[in-house]
C-alpha cells in the first residue's frame, strides 16, 4: 500500500488559489486546513505567478468533437493536478488602500484581476475577490465596490471584505470565507462532475478507455465532495468496463496491454475497499475482494510474463491485508453470530489480515517459481533474446512504459515492444530478492495467527518461513524454526508432516555439519509410523524422500553407518533419551524390579525391556546399566539383537548392602561402536505412550512377561534397614496434670548391637491431629505453648552440674542437644551390648491436652556406616488438677442498696458484672474441687491482687475468713476444698480487678522426698466497686424460745448528702406476734441511721420465716428485700441447754 | 468433488486421512486438514452459540482456501471430521447429509471389537465404504 502515490491513497481534499495580500495567507491557510472537512490552498504570494494556473497548449481530449484514439487510460498526473494546481476557487487578495487610494494602483489592480480572469477562462474555476481592511472604519464607497465588481465580473456575494483589526473580526471574517469558500468547492466539483457526466450520456465514446476515464473522474469529483455513494458507483462502473475491455482492447502490444488494465483496475478496486471498509461495510469489501480476485485469477497472460501476473495478484492480498488491518476495529464478530453457514458464508479467517497475508506470500512464491522457469526459458532461447533497453520509465499513463531516447539534445519518448518490455521487467524483477518479502509476509500472517490463538495456522506460516530460509541456504534460520514446527506436528501425532519436517531438519543439520542432531532427527525419521499405502511414493515430501517403509530402513542405515562413513572422527555419537524426548521411539527403556523392597545384602531381581520402533533389526554391542549405587552397575557385552517393534527383556540380579533407595538411572546402550544411545530409566507402571506410536493400531505388548508387573512395576527398590537389636522402654505415671514437671523416663538398653553416634529424638504431637501444640495465634511467646518439652534430666553431665545447663550445652558443643518447645535431640553415649542408658523427659503442660510423645533412637551398629532406627510412641493425656470456682455474698442480714444491680434489672441485656458495696466486708467463697484420680496435698490458698501484694495503692483489703488449717491439707479425688475470704473495696471504682486466687499443690506422693510444689492460679473477675447509698441491716438474735419475746432492730444507714425517704413495711406471720408499724415512711438525715425496733413473741417451734420485710427507697424507685435466709429464724420450744465446757463462748447472745 | 476426508481425534491426532485426487496436492491436503482445526476450535470453545446450535454436530464451512472449501462436523463423543471438497458451490444440506453418512459408517467401524478406541481406524472396508460415499457426492451434485 506504501508503494502508492499519496494522492491515491487519501481522499482528495478542495483546493483554493489564494493570490496577492501574502502575509495573510498563512493564517488563512492554516485556518481553512483545519476545517470540516479541510480545505487545501495553493498560495501565490503576488499576482505575477498567478501564470501557474495556466492550462496547457493541448486541449483536453474531452471538449474536441473529433475523437482521437486515446494514447491511455488514465493521466498519471491527472490526480495530482487536480490536488496540487487546479483550484476550484481562485481568491485575488487586495488592500483596500490600494483600491481606494492612488488611480495608479487601482489601474495595477484592475490589470491584475483581467490577467486572473483570462487565465481561468474556459473553466469553471470560480473568482472571489477580497477587499482587506485593517480597521473597520475604513468603508469603501459603494461604487467603488460597483466598479470592482463590475471589473471582475463576479456577484456581489463573491466580493468579501476581510476585516482584520481585532481577533474576533479576524475570526467572523475567516469563517465567512471558509464557508464561502466551501461553498463555491462544492458548486465546482459538482458542475466539473456534472459536465463530464453529460458527455457519458451524451453519445457512448467508441473507445472505453474514455469510458473508464470519465468515470473515474466523476467518482474522484465526488469524492472531493465527500459524495461517497456516487464515488462507489462510478469506480464500480470503471471497474466493471475495465473488466469488459480486457478482451476487447487492441490499443497496445498484448503483454503491455494486460499490465495496464490490471493496474488500473488495482487502482479503482483500490479506491472502492477503501470507501467501503471506511464506510463499515466489512462484508461487502471481503466479498469484492473476493470477486476482484476471481476475476482477474485466470488473466494470467502471456507465459514468458505470468511472474507479473503473480507479483499483481500477490500485491493485490498484501494490500487488502493492510487495509484490514488499519481498519481492523470494526470487526465482525458482531454481525454474524456463527460463520461457515448459510446464512453467512464467510468464514473466520477471510475477516482477518493474517488470511490475506498468507495468501499474499503463496502467491508471492508462485511468482518467484515462474520468474525462475522464464528466467531459464530466456537463456535457453538465444534467437528471441533482446536486450534490456536503458532507460525505460513510466509513461505519462499509468500503467504504461516508455523508452527515453536522446540523440544529441533532443529526447524523444518512444513506446517499448512486447519483447522490449518482457526483458525489461525480467531484468527488474530479477533484481529483486522475494525471498525475504515472503519470509516478511509470512512472519506478519503467522505473528497475527498466533494472536488469535490459531497455533496451527501459525504453524503452517513459520514453514513457509522456514522453506524460504531453506530454500535461501539459511540454514540455521532454516532449522530453528523447523524445529518449532516438528514440536507441533509430533505432539498431535501428525506424522506424514512431521515426516517431511524432519526431512528438511536433517538436511539443515547435515549441512550445518551436527553430527548429533543429525542422527538424531535420522533415528526419528526411521522411526516414525509411516507406511506406504501407494500415494506416498508419489508424494513430493522435499529432501525427506517418500514416506515408505523402504525409505525408512535406508534412513536407519543411513544413520547407524554414519559414523563409519566419517571415519577421521573416532568419538561415537552420543544421544540422550529422557521421556520428553521423540526418540523414545527408537530406543525405550523400562525397568522393573520384581519386588518393592528387599533385605540388605540379598539378592533382587529385575528386568530391564529395550523396545525399538526402528523398521531394522540392529545389535546392541554393549549395554550398562547405572543405578543410584553404583556398586549395582553391571553390563552385558553379548551382543543383544532388538527387533522391530518387539520388547526384548533381559533379567538380571543386583544386591545391594546399602539401605534406602536403589534406584536404576540409566541405560547405555552402544550399537555399532559408533552410536551410544543413553535412556533414561523408566517404570513400566509410570511409562507414558509414544506420541507418534500411541495412536496407531497395533497389538498391546508388555515390557515385562508378567502383565502385572508391567502394570505395578517400579525402576526403583527400597533395601531396608538392618533389624535394630536395641531396647528402648518409654514409661509413665499415670496422667500428667496441668501445671506441674512431668517426668517419663527413657531407657536404652542394648541387646546385641554397639551402640554408635546414637541420637535420640524426641517429638510431641497433638494426639488428635493438627500437629501443632500451640495456640496458632501467639505462636511467638513461650506461655502460649500449651504443652512443653521443658529439659531431659538424668544426663550424666547434666547431673555434675543441673544448675547451669545453658553453659553445658555450650561447653559440650559435640554432645547434641537440643529442646524446642516440642522438639528435642540429645546424644546417647556409645554402648557396649548388655549396656543401659535412660534419662527423663520433662514435660509441662499449660493446657489440658492428649499428646503423644514420639521417642526414635538413630545410631551405627558397628563400624557400618548405615544408621539403624527404633521408634516407640506414648500417648499421654494433661489433666487440670483443680476445678476452681468463687461466688460473692454480702454479710448476713446486711444488705446494700447499689444502684448498678437495680439497673442490670432493668436492662437485663447489658454485660452483668458484679457489684461490691465500697467500705462493706463482701465475702468470696472459693471452691477447689480435685478433679484427678490420684490423691493431692493443698499447701495454700490465697488471694494475690494482681502486680502482686506489695502494690502502692491498696485498692482493697483482703481478709481469709476461713481456709487451710494445718500446714497441708490431704483430699482424695472429687473431694472440694473451699476457703472464706473478705474483701473489702477501698475504692469506688466500676471495673476493679481482684487478682487471682493461687492453689499450691503438691501430689501426695510417699515415694519421694520433697514433692515439688505446684501453683495453680484461678483469675477472679472484674468487679464493679459503688458506693451504696443506703444501707439495711437486720439484728436480730440467732435464735428464739416460744413464748419468749425478742427484739428486732432494722437499721438503715444513709451514706448521701441528700435526705433519703423509705417506706418500710413488714408483713403478717401467723407465727409470730410482734409490735411496731405495719406499713410506715421515714425520712433519714444525710449520714444518719434510722433504727427501726420491733419485739417478735414466736408462736410455735421450730425454723420459722419472719415475717416479710420490705424496705422502699423512693428516691431510687429500689427495694431493699433480704434474703429468704435471712428471714429465717430458728425458734425453740423452750430454752436450750447447751454443753457449757464445750461452747461457752457461744451461748452468750 | 470430494478430495479428502479425514477423522481426528481427541488430541487433534488424525485417526484416518484419505485423499482422493492425485498425488501432488496429498501433502498440502494434510496441511488443509490440520490448520482447519483451528477453525473447528474456534468454534467450538465460542461461548456466543445460541441454544438452538448447542447441539448441531455440523460445523459449516470451516475454511475457504481458493481451489478448495473445509467442512467440519463434531460428533457427541468430540471426534472431528472434516472434508475438503474442491465444489466451490456446495449446498449446506448435501454436506449434512453427506457427513450423516460418513457419521454412520464411522460408527459401525468404532463398533468393530477389534477396534481399540482413539487408535487409527484401518478397516478396509471402512475405507471402500467411504470410497462409495464419496463417490456418490459428486454426482448428486451435478443434478
Amino acid at each position: 500500500m506504501e508503494d502508492y502515490p499519496e494522492e491515491l491513497r487519501t481522499p482528495p481534499v478542495s483546493l483554493v488559489c489564494l493570490t496577492g495580500c501574502p502575509e495573510l495567507h498563512h493564517p488563512i491557510s492554516a485556518f481553512l486546513h483545519s476545517e470540516q472537512p479541510p480545505i487545501n490552498t495553493l498560495a501565490l504570494p503576488d499576482f505575477s505567478k498567478a501564470s501557474v494556473l495556466a492550462r496547457k497548449k493541448n486541449r483536453d481530449p474531452l471538449s474536441q468533437p473529433t475523437p482521437a484514439p486515446p494514447s491511455g487510460i488514465l493521466k498519471r498526473d491527472w490526480l495530482l493536478k487536480h490536488r496540487t494546481r487546479v483550484p476550484a476557487v481562485v481568491a485575488a487578495l487586495f488592500r483596500a488602500d490600494q483600491i481606494s487610494g492612488d488611480p495608479a494602483q487601482w489601474l495595477q489592480a484592475c490589470t491584475d484581476l483581467e490577467n486572473l480572469k483570462s487565465l481561468i477562462h474556459g473553466r469553471s474555476t470560480r473568482l472571489v475577490v477580497v477587499l482587506v481592511q485593517t480597521q473597520a472604519a475604513e468603508e469603501l464607497s459603494e461604487d467603488v465596490m460597483a466598479a470592482l465588481r463590475k471589473r471582475a465580473e463576479i456577484d456581489s456575494k463573491h466580493l468579501v471584505e476581510f476585516v482584520q483589526n481585532d481577533a474576533s473580526d479576524l475570526r467572523q471574517s475567516l469563517n465567512k470565507l471558509a464557508s464561502l469558500f466551501a461553498e463555491l468547492c462544492l458548486t465546482y466539483y459538482k458542475e466539473e462532475g456534472r459536465r463530464i457526466r453529460s458527455i457519458i450520456e451524451k453519445k457512448s465514446s467508441p473507445f472505453p478507455e474514455l469510458n473508464i476515464r470519465y468515470c473515474f473522474k466523476i467518482a474522484i469529483y465526488a469524492e472531493f465532495r465527500r459524495d461517497w455513494s456516487e464515488a462507489l458507483k462510478f469506480y464500480e462502473e470503471a471497474y466493471r468496463v475495465l473488466r469488459e475491455m480486457a478482451n476487447t482492447s487492441t490499443r497496445l502490444p498484448p503483454i503491455q496491454r494486460l499490465v495496464e488494465i490490471k493496474t488500473i483496475a488495482e487502482q479503482i478496486h483500490f479506491k472502492i475497499s477503501t470507501l467501503l471498509l471506511h464506510g463499515g461495510k466489512i462484508m461487502e469489501a471481503v466479498a469484492r475482494f473476493l470477486k476482484h480476485i476471481k476475476t482477474y485469477k485466470r488473466l494470467v497472460g502471456l507465459p514468458e510474463v505470468d511472474f507479473l501476473h503473480w507479483e499483481w495478484f500477490s500485491r493485490q492480498f498484501l494490500v487488502f491485508a493492510e487495509l484490514l488491518e488499519t481498519t481492523a476495529a470494526s470487526a465482525p464478530s458482531s454481525q454474524s453470530p456463527q460463520f461457515g453457514t448459510s446464512e453467512s458464508p464467510f468464514s473466520e479467517w477471510e475477516f482477518q489480515p493474517a488470511y490475506y497475508y498468507q495468501l499474499a506470500a503463496n502467491y508471492l512464491r508462485e511468482k518467484r517459481c515462474c520468474l525462475e522457469q522464464s528466467s531459464v526459458s530466456k537463456t535457453d532461447l538465444p534467437t528471441k533474446i533482446t536486450e534490456a533497453p536503458d532507460s525505460v520509465m513510466p509513461s505519462t499513463h499509468i500503467g504504461q512504459s516508455a523508452r527515453l531516447v536522446e540523440e544529441g539534445d533532443i529526447v524523444t519518448v518512444l513506446p517499448l515492444s512486447d519483447a522490449e518490455y518482457v526483458a525489461y521487467a525480467l531484468a527488474e524483477a530479477e533484481r529483486f530478492q522475494d525471498c525475504y518479502e515472503i519470509i516478511a509476509l509470512y512472519k506478519r500472517a503467522q505473528e497475527s495467527f498466533s494472536s488469535h490463538g490459531s497455533q496451527r495456522m501459525a504453524c503452517l506460516c513459520t514453514l513457509g518461513m522456514a522453506r524460504e530460509y531453506y530454500a535461501s541456504d539459511d540454514f540455521t534460520n532454516s532449522k530453528q524454526l523447523f524445529d518449532t514446527v516438528a514440536a507441533m506436528y509430533r505432539r498431535e501425532g501428525w506424522a506424514p508432516l512431521l515426516w517431511e519436517v524432519l526431512g528438511y531438519l536433517r538436511d539443515c543439520a547435515k549441512r550445518l555439519g551436527l553430527t548429533n542432531e543429525y542422527t538424531a532427527y535420522s533415528l526419528e525419521m526411521a522411526a516414525l509410523p509411516v507406511f506406504s499405502t501407494g500415494f506416498e511414493e508419489t508424494i513430493d515430501f522435499g529432501p525427506a524422500g517418500p514416506a515408505t517403509l523402504s525409505r525408512r530402513e535406508e534412513i536407519q542405515r543411513e544413520a547407524l553407518n554414519f559414523a563409519v562413513e566419517t571415519d577421521g572422527d573416532p568419538e561415537p555419537v552420543g544421544l540422550d533419551v529422557d521421556p520428553v524426548s521423540p526418540l523414545r521411539s527408537v530406543l525405550l527403556v523400562a525397568v522393573a524390579f520384581h519386588e518393592q523392597s528387599v533385605k540388605p545384602d540379598s539378592v533382587a531381581s529385575l528386568t530391564v525391556s529395550l523396545l525399538s520402533h526402528l523398521p531394522l533389526l540392529f545389535k546392541v554391542d554393549l549395554l550398562e546399566v547405572e543405578f543410584n549405587q553404583p556398586a549395582c552397575n553391571f553390563s552385558m557385552s553379548i551382543p543383544l539383537e532388538v527387533s522391530p517393534n518387539k520388547w526384548l527383556r533381559l533379567t538380571h540380579e543386583v544386591k545391594s548392602g546399602q539401605s534406602g533407595k536403589l534406584e536404576c538411572l540409566t541405560v547405555k546402550a552402544k550399537i555399532n561402536n559408533n552410536l551410544i544411545i543413553c535412556c533414561r530409566a523408566e517404570s513400566p507402571a509410570l511409562m507414558e505412550d509414544l506420541t507418534s506410536w500411541k495412536y496407531e493400531n497395533q497389538r498391546e505388548t508388555y515390557p515385562t512377561l508378567d502383565p502385572a508387573l508391567s502394570l505395578s512395576g517400579q525402576k526403583s527398590i527400597q533395601v531396608d534397614e538392618p533389624n535394630p537389636l536395641v531396647d528402648l522402654t518409654l514409661n509413665s505415671i499415670g496422667p500428667a496434670l496441668v501445671g506441674e514437671v512431668f517426668q517419663i523416663p527413657v531407657l536404652v538398653v542394648s541387646t546385641g548391637h554397639v551402640i554408635h553416634g546414637g541420637e535420640l529424638k524426641i517429638n510431641l504431637v497433638d494426639a488428635r491431629g493438627g500437629g501443632m501444640l500451640m495456640s496458632p495465634r501467639e505462636t511467638d511467646e513461650s506461655d502460649a505453648h500449651h504443652v512443653e518439652l521443658l529439659s531431659i534430666s538424668g544426663l550424666p553431665e547434666e547431673k555434675e552440674d543441673d544448675l547451669n545447663t545453658d553453659l553445658s550445652e555450650e561447653t559440650k558443643s559435640d554432645n547434641i542437644r537440643k529442646i524446642q518447645y516440642s522438639f528435642g535431640v540429645v546424644s546417647v553415649p556409645v554402648l557396649k551390648e548388655g549396656e543401659s542408658w535412660c534419662c527423663n523427659l520433662e514435660i509441662r503442660w499449660h493446657r489440658p491436652k492428649l499428646v503423644m510423645v514420639y521417642v526414635s533412637l538413630g545410631y551405627n551398629p558397628g563400624d557400618v556406616d548405615q544408621r539403624v532406627n527404633v521408634h516407640r510412641s506414648l500417648q499421654i493425656e494433661g489433666k487440670v488438677p483443680f476445678f476452681t470456682n468463687h461466688r460473692f455474698m454480702m454479710p448476713f442480714r446486711r444488705e446494700p442498696l447499689l444502684i448498678s444491680n437495680i439497673r442490670s434489672l432493668i436492662s437485663p441485656l447489658e454485660e452483668k458484672k458484679v457489684s461490691l458495696a465500697l467500705k462493706e466486708n463482701n465475702i468470696v467463697i472459693v471452691s477447689a474441687k480435685n478433679c484427678t484420680d490420684v490423691p493431692l496435698n493443698l499447701v495454700s490458698m490465697k488471694i494475690v491482687p494482681e502486680g502482686g501484694t506489695n502494690s502502692n495503692e491498696k485498692l482493697f483489703l483482703v481478709q481469709e475468713i476461713s481456709g487451710i488449717s494445718n500446714k497441708c491439707t490431704r483430699f482424695v479425688p472429687g473431694e472440694e476444698f473451699r476457703g472464706v475470704f473478705s474483701i473489702t473495696p477501698l475504692v469506688a471504682k466500676s471495673s476493679l480487678s481482684l487478682g487471682v486466687v493461687c492453689v499450691e499443690w503438691t501430689r501426695d506422693s510417699k515415694n519421694q522426698d520433697q514433692p515439688e510444689t505446684v501453683t495453680t492460679k484461678h483469675s477472679l473477675p472484674q468487679v464493679c466497686v459503688e458506693e451504696p447509698p443506703l444501707v439495711a441491716a437486720i439484728e436480730c438474735p440467732p435464735f428464739a424460745i416460744v413464748g419468749d419475746p425478742f427484739s428486732l432492730y432494722i437499721k438503715v444507714k444513709n451514706n448521701t448528702n441528700l435526705l433519703q425517704e423509705i417506706k418500710y413495711s413488714l408483713g403478717d406471720s401467723q407465727n409470730f406476734v410482734f409490735c411496731g408499724a405495719h406499713v410506715h415512711t421515714a425520712s433519714i438525715l444525710p449520714g444518719k441511721e434510722l433504727v427501726l425496733s420491733y419485739k417478735f413473741v414466736p408462736f410455735s417451734a421450730g425454723v420459722q420465716q419472719l415475717p416479710r420485710i420490705t424496705i422502699t427507697s423512693v428516691r431510687y424507685s429500689a427495694q431493699l428485700t433480704p434474703s429468704i435466709a435471712a428471714g429465717t429464724i430458728f425458734v425453740y420450744p423452750a430454752e436450750p441447754k447447751f454443753s457449757l465446757e464445750k461452747n461457752g463462748s457461744e451461748l452468750v447472745v | 468433488m470430494i478430495v479428502c476426508v479425514a477423522v481426528v481425534g481427541h488430541q487433534n491426532n488424525p485417526l484416518y486421512l484419505q485423499s482422493f485426487t492425485g498425488s501432488d496436492d496429498a501433502l498440502k491436503l494434510h496441511h488443509i486438514v490440520h490448520c482447519s482445526l483451528d477453525v473447528i476450535d474456534e468454534r467450538v470453545n465460542n461461548p456466543k452459540r445460541s441454544a438452538s446450535t448447542l447441539n448441531e454436530t455440523f460445523l459449516g464451512l470451516l475454511y475457504p482456501t481458493e481451489n478448495y472449501k473445509v467442512y467440519g462436523y463434531l460428533t457427541n463423543t468430540k471426534v472431528k471430521f472434516i472434508m475438503v471438497t474442491t465444489d466451490l458451490d456446495v449446498k449446506d444440506a448435501d454436506v449434512r447429509s453427506f457427513f450423516r453418512k460418513f457419521h454412520a459408517a464411522y460408527v459401525d467401524a468404532v463398533c468393530n471389537p477389534f477396534h481399540v478406541p482413539g487408535k487409527k481406524i484401518t478397516s478396509n472396508s471402512f475405507s471402500e465404504r467411504v470410497g462409495t460415499i464419496v463417490r456418490s457426492f459428486g454426482p448428486s451434485m451435478t443434478l
